[in-house]
């Protein structure tokens, strides 16, 4: 033993075991560098450019063919094509990295070397990303609306973009919850997302029976058809647009009767996120993580 | 195989192990990462010996609580590891993989492993400060990561398990890389730290380096204890191995024609150009005793004799290749 090492190194330590006290500090820094890693990366230029289609489409439509409501592009571009593509592949790009980016780029290591259990940099990474998603949904939603609205505003519109914010703030924390938990149950969680996001949100939303039940999106449509109107003006007299396409038989119940109520349809969305976070919080703090090194190739 | 410990330095028996590994095998799938591991390392430094893929990373991973054992107990400061955060106040890892937040300056990267750490700005600040200074990267500290050298970048790695002043430090292959003087500033880190009275486990396969850090190894080969204990007293276990002695001598033919009649000398090589003799034998310290009266009576000049094998490398690959 060298004449350095005396046993006297240890007058710090531990002793029996502590219960575990979750520093805010640390859980406030490691949410931080998440946001950060999120604007180092490459994701955020994609989802420009993909949040970015509906804002130039809509413009496109508007000068293209003026006579076209600007409810209806509204209807195509805010309430079809962002919420049943763009909000979920957001979702799926950014959660899917929660702990994978850490992973793959091997600084993993460094947050579980820390005094931070494995759910708190979970729960840490997942709010960072929730934010991060948002952030960009409610900003290129509000952009979409400046485009297809512009100069023909008002209250009304500023309020339906503020509901369609909010509408599609709350589809990419589920679709984020979903799709973070995923990622903690395969490798392969852009393909099984991708495979889930066709099949169970592409498909089954659009069935009119009971099954639409588990879908994300089922549940957004009701909330937007609750709190917004969608009667399009045509040569023919006005049309639900929305009823149409989402498969709701106003002609026999008017008032959706049949379909949840705007809480349900909150709890069902909110308490879903919640209950995939926590399950996968569970999950992480039992999981150990295999960092690559040298030698195990 | 000499998987049993060697008794411990005296004095140092009664004294607390920071890391026991009682029976600890780790598999990856098929493939066996540790082999009923049972160890017990006491404070000071500890050099960790093994070729690429002995199981150095696993066993300091598992010390490190990031994976948890297929097999057995491991625990570190009395503590069990797994699942054990606020264990990780007390040690710090260097890991091996050459990996940062390439987009951080290095002063960045510390700062925020000290406030992951759970430090509040100010003392995170001053934290930084110190560490920094204490590895020599004070100059470089507002450069971006992604433009280090291989050696500050080693440095700033040895940083960040130092930034939280814990008790024990893991350094796995810190030297990996560097250059010669990077190297050199390492090792002098690490032995000062142990001069603050830090405990320090060292994975290594490059040997010289950690012989001078640590008289005290253990060697691991193929996931299995090979041997632990003091240098010497592993050298005194290979005793029955040929050691390899040189000669240096102007006759060494004439030389080699008498040592070749002594029982206990099982080969001997002339050195190119004649410029000696290398022998093999096993019973070193009788080879040794009979060398000067050769020497005397037959009027061959030895103008030098040095074991060719007296040092960890050999230690090692006699050990690994037995």
């Amino acid at each position: 033993m060298t004449p350095a090492s005396a046993p006297a190194a240890i007058s710090r330590s531990p002793g029996r075991r502590r219960t575990y006290r979750l520093s805010l500090s640390a859980f406030w820094t490691l949410y931080q560098l998440t946001l950060r890693g999120h604007q180092h990366g490459k994701r955020w230029i994609i989802m420009t450019a993909l949040m970015l289609l509906p804002a130039g489409l809509g413009l496109l439509v508007r000068h293209t063919a003026p006579n076209v409501p600007s409810v209806a592009i509204e209807f195509i571009f805010v309430f079809l094509l962002i919420p049943q593509a763009l909000l979920p592949l957001a979702a799926l790009i950014y959660a899917s990295g929660i702990i994978q980016d850490e992973l793959e780029e091997q600084t993993f290591t460094y947050l579980l070397i820390r005094p931070i259990s494995k759910s708190a940099i979970y729960a840490a990474k997942l709010l960072a990303t929730l934010t991060t998603t948002v952030v960009l949904t409610v900003l290129f939603t509000a952009l979409t609306y400046a485009a297809i609205y512009a100069g023909a505003g008002g209250n009304p519109v500023l309020s339906r973009c503020l509901k369609a914010c909010s509408i599609h703030a709350l589809a990419v924390v589920a679709y984020c919850s979903l799709f973070g938990l995923m990622s903690l149950l395969t490798r392969r969680v852009l393909i099984a997302g991708i495979i889930y996001i066709v099949i169970v949100e592409g498909l089954f939303a659009n069935l009119a029976f009971g099954i639409r039940l588990i879908t994300v999106i089922y549940y957004l449509r009701i909330i937007a058809y609750r709190t917004l109107p969608f009667i399009v003006p045509t040569p023919s007299g006005p049309t639900d647009f929305a009823a149409n396409a989402w498969q709701l038989d106003i002609s026999n119940d008017p008032k959706l009767l049949e379909h949840p109520q705007l809480p349900h349809c909150l709890i069902v969305l909110l308490g879903g996120s919640l209950a995939c976070s926590i399950l996968a919080m569970v999950l992480c703090s039992r999981r150990e993580f295999h960092v690559k090194t040298v030698e195990k190739g | 195989m000499h998987s049993q410990p060697l008794s411990q330095v005296p004095g140092q028996t009664q004294v607390t192990p920071i890391v026991a590994f009682h029976e600890v095998s780790k598999w990856y799938g098929n493939v066996i990462g540790l082999n009923k591991l049972t160890i017990r390392i006491l404070p000071g430094v500890t050099a960790l010996l093994g070729p690429n893929g002995a199981g150095k990373s696993t066993f300091l991973q598992l010390a490190t609580g990031q994976l948890f054992p297929s097999q057995g107990t491991v625990s570190v400061l009395g503590q069990s590891v797994w699942n054990n955060p606020s264990l990780n106040r007390f040690i710090g890892l260097c890991p091996e993989q050459d990996a940062f937040y390439e987009w951080m300056t290095g002063r960045d990267f510390l700062n925020t492993c000290a406030r992951l750490g759970g430090m509040n700005r100010a003392e995170a600040r001053d934290a930084t400060s110190r560490t920094l200074q204490a590895v020599g990267m004070t100059r470089h500290q507002h450069r971006p990561i992604r433009g280090y050298s291989k050696g500050m970048r080693q440095r700033t790695k040895v940083a960040q398990a130092l930034v939280h002043d814990p008790d024990v430090l893991f350094l796995d292959e810190p030297m990996a890389g560097t250059d010669p003087v990077a190297r050199r500033d390492l090792m002098d880190i690490i032995q000062r730290l142990a001069g603050e009275g830090k405990s320090v486990v060292v994975s290594s396969h490059v040997l010289h380096e950690v012989q001078s850090l640590t008289p005290n190894i253990i060697l691991l080969n193929h996931g299995r204890l090979l041997a632990e204990g003091h240098f010497r007293q592993i050298r005194d276990l290979i005793d029955t191995h040929p050691h390899h002695i040189v000669l240096i001598c102007d006759h060494c033919r004439n030389l080699a024609t008498r040592l070749v009649a002594w029982e206990d000398v099982e080969g001997i090589k002339v050195l190119p150009g004649d410029k000696g003799l290398m022998v093999e034998t096993r019973s070193p310290d009788a080879f040794y005793a009979r060398l000067p009266q050769l020497s005397l009576e037959n009027g061959l000049l030895i103008n030098e004799v040095y074991s060719d094998d007296d040092n960890l490398e050999a230690v090692f690959r006699y050990l690994v290749n037995k």
